[in-house]
């Protein structure tokens, strides 16, 4: 294999990034200042603006986190080459796990099951006890320790790997997936149900899981895609990362596009045929005053236009265009988590803060600057892993 | 002269025999540069990368599965909203027919799309390949049976503009097929 790696660096340099670190961690450290002062003002806008920008990325590296797990447990040939850069993402979820302590000190802003007022509401009750601050925050904090446990991990022996390329580390991995992928769902799962299904305690939905996850393991797909070219574009991967790797993303942000449809609207319509009215409360509000216009661009910009643009066969082999896309899709994933979390605070219609963006970019921007770390800290693809030059030689 | 099949028949074309998958390949190479039109490849197993090798086309069936699946579409479109929006307009749970009351159709509209769309790709495909077929000259040859187990051959058909006896042997002997035998018909 020595011969594909001659031409094309190893590990990354960081002098592509340079001042850009700093830029990275400034703007994190004034997004925070700016936010803090704002949560002061208005503590329940701060509430909702942060958990919007919290589930964005957590989706983003929940779906790195997914990724890993099905390479592992279907054996994986073409992803090997990628891997890594899955294994980078997924490894943010410690961080989130941390951001997410916010989120502590204004809970009862967000998951009004908390507040003393509607401690004796007889649907609350009926909810006893998984809806009990107690059974709430030790869920969390499993859900947190095990995206830890499972993500370093698994990125530890995939890096021991590069040493020595003992086919052990693969099958160990293997293992400490079929623990964790029944996990995962379960994580994700009640993750999504107990953060943002729990923003209105009386709603419930039985596809509400499912479908935050198809938006997690398209979105991720879409940074996957932007990240890789980005590395190319810096002179690495070459040789490794081909055009049917952009192929298989390619069907596979396709595939996930058609998902995401299929989960959304089979909720959609089991709620709005039903009629009843403790379900229907989620979609009147939603397709109500101004959210009805953020709702249906949603719908033919979340599935109409990358579904055509992805159906054609030529688009999924140009980089540049599935970057476009995968670029268009993260901002309908934003506009998607927008249109879930904001809605319960503003409830007569669309209502920008300043405060959303801040904690995009509070958020944000603390997760690049770790990014970039982990990103130096490993060589960029598994190196030594046995289906390398098979994941290299991959043909469609 | 090796020969299979009854002899008095017409020639369905010469087979040459090979040994391995990359042989194989190799030949399917050399045969699509020769400029060659109706031959086929045989082997016990798919040999990725052979379509290339054999300079086939991308297949005409999607853009067929394409027009089948929008048949199935409009076929939903037509007989949910001719019924119930014109001929015999119906109120189900207090949703009368409009823009917002189309998402009780969109399943069956998903449904007929995709099963359209699959059976134009089945029976497509079968029609696409000629199959059902029940039998096939290449049987004539008892070696040929061994493509279901561990042997790999070449046909080239009579009906090829470029074939000619001698020459088509000759290449594939060049190519390193052994057992080069014409096929006859039944």
């Amino acid at each position: 294999m020595s011969d594909h790696h001659q031409d094309s660096p190893q590990t990354f340099d960081y002098k592509h990034v340079g001042g850009r670190f700093l830029g990275l961690v400034a703007t994190a450290l004034v997004a925070y200042i700016a936010v803090f002062v704002g949560a002061g003002y208005d503590p329940a806008q701060f509430a909702f603006s942060y958990l919007f920008a919290f589930t964005f990325f957590l989706t983003i590296c929940m779906g790195g986190l997914f990724w890993i797990l099905v390479h592992h447990a279907v054996d994986a040939e073409w992803s090997v080459v990628v891997r890594r850069q899955l294994e980078n993402i997924a490894s943010l979820l410690p961080v989130l796990g941390l951001l997410f302590v916010p989120l502590v000190f204004v809970a009862p802003q967000l998951w009004q099951w908390m507040r003393p007022e509607n401690a004796h509401d007889p649907l609350l009750l009926e909810k006893w006890p998984y809806l009990t601050p107690a059974f709430f925050w030790g869920r969390a904090a499993f859900y947190f320790f095990f995206f830890t446990v499972a993500a370093v991990w698994l990125r530890a022996n995939s890096i021991l790997q590069d040493k020595d390329g003992a086919p052990r580390y693969t099958v160990f991995n293997r293992r400490i997936t079929f623990a964790s992928l029944p996990l995962f769902a379960v994580c994700l799962t009640f993750g999504a149900i107990d953060w943002l299904m729990g923003l209105d305690y009386h709603w419930f939905s039985t596809m509400w899981g499912v479908y935050i996850f198809a938006g997690t393991a398209l979105s991720s797909l879409c940074v996957l895609v932007l990240l890789i070219t980005a590395l190319r574009g810096a002179g690495y991967f070459r040789n490794i990362i081909s055009v049917e790797h952009y192929h298989i993303i390619g069907k596979l942000m396709f595939a996930f596009t058609v998902f995401w449809a299929y989960i959304g609207f089979s909720q959609y319509m089991l709620i709005w045929y039903a009629n009843i009215p403790e379900e229907t409360i989620y979609f009147l509000r939603r397709n109500t005053e101004s959210w009805q216009i953020l709702s249906t661009a949603l719908v033919v910009g979340h599935f109409f236009v990358p579904f055509l643009l992805l159906l054609p066969n030529p688009g999924k082999r140009k980089p540049a265009f599935l970057c476009g896309v995968a670029v268009w899709i993260l901002l309908m994933h934003l506009l998607d988590i927008y249109v879930v979390v904001l809605p319960a605070l503003h409830k007569a219609g669309v209502a920008l803060s300043w405060m959303d963006f801040a904690c995009l970019a509070a958020v944000g921007c603390t997760l690049a600057a770790v990014f970039l770390k982990r990103l130096g800290d490993a060589p960029l693809w598994p190196l030594r892993d046995p289906r390398l030059p098979n994941s290299i030689a991959l043909k469609n | 002269m090796s020969t299979a099949g009854n002899k008095s028949a017409p020639v369905f074309g010469i087979a040459a025999e090979f040994s391995c998958a990359r042989d194989l390949y190799h030949a399917a190479e050399k045969i699509r540069d020769a400029g060659f039109r109706k031959w086929d490849v045989f082997s016990p197993f798919p040999i990725h990368g052979m379509d290339e090798a054999m300079g086939m086309k991308r297949s005409l069936l999607g853009k067929i599965v394409f027009l089948g699946g929008l048949t199935g579409f409009f076929t939903a479109v037509t007989l949910e909203f001719v019924p119930t929006s014109f001929l015999y307009p119906l109120i189900v749970a207090g949703k009368p027919t409009n823009l917002f009351t189309v998402p009780a159709f969109f399943p069956i509209m998903f449904e007929l799309t995709i099963l359209i769309s699959a059976f134009t790709a089945v029976f497509g495909m079968l029609i696409m390949n000629g199959l059902p077929r029940l039998n096939h000259a290449l049987f004539n040859w008892d070696r040929f049976k061994k493509v279901t187990e561990d042997k790999f051959f070449v046909a080239i058909e009579s009906g090829d503009p470029k074939f000619s006896e001698r020459s088509v042997r000759d290449l594939l002997e060049s190519l390193g097929g052994t057992n080069v035998t014409t096929i006859h018909g039944d």
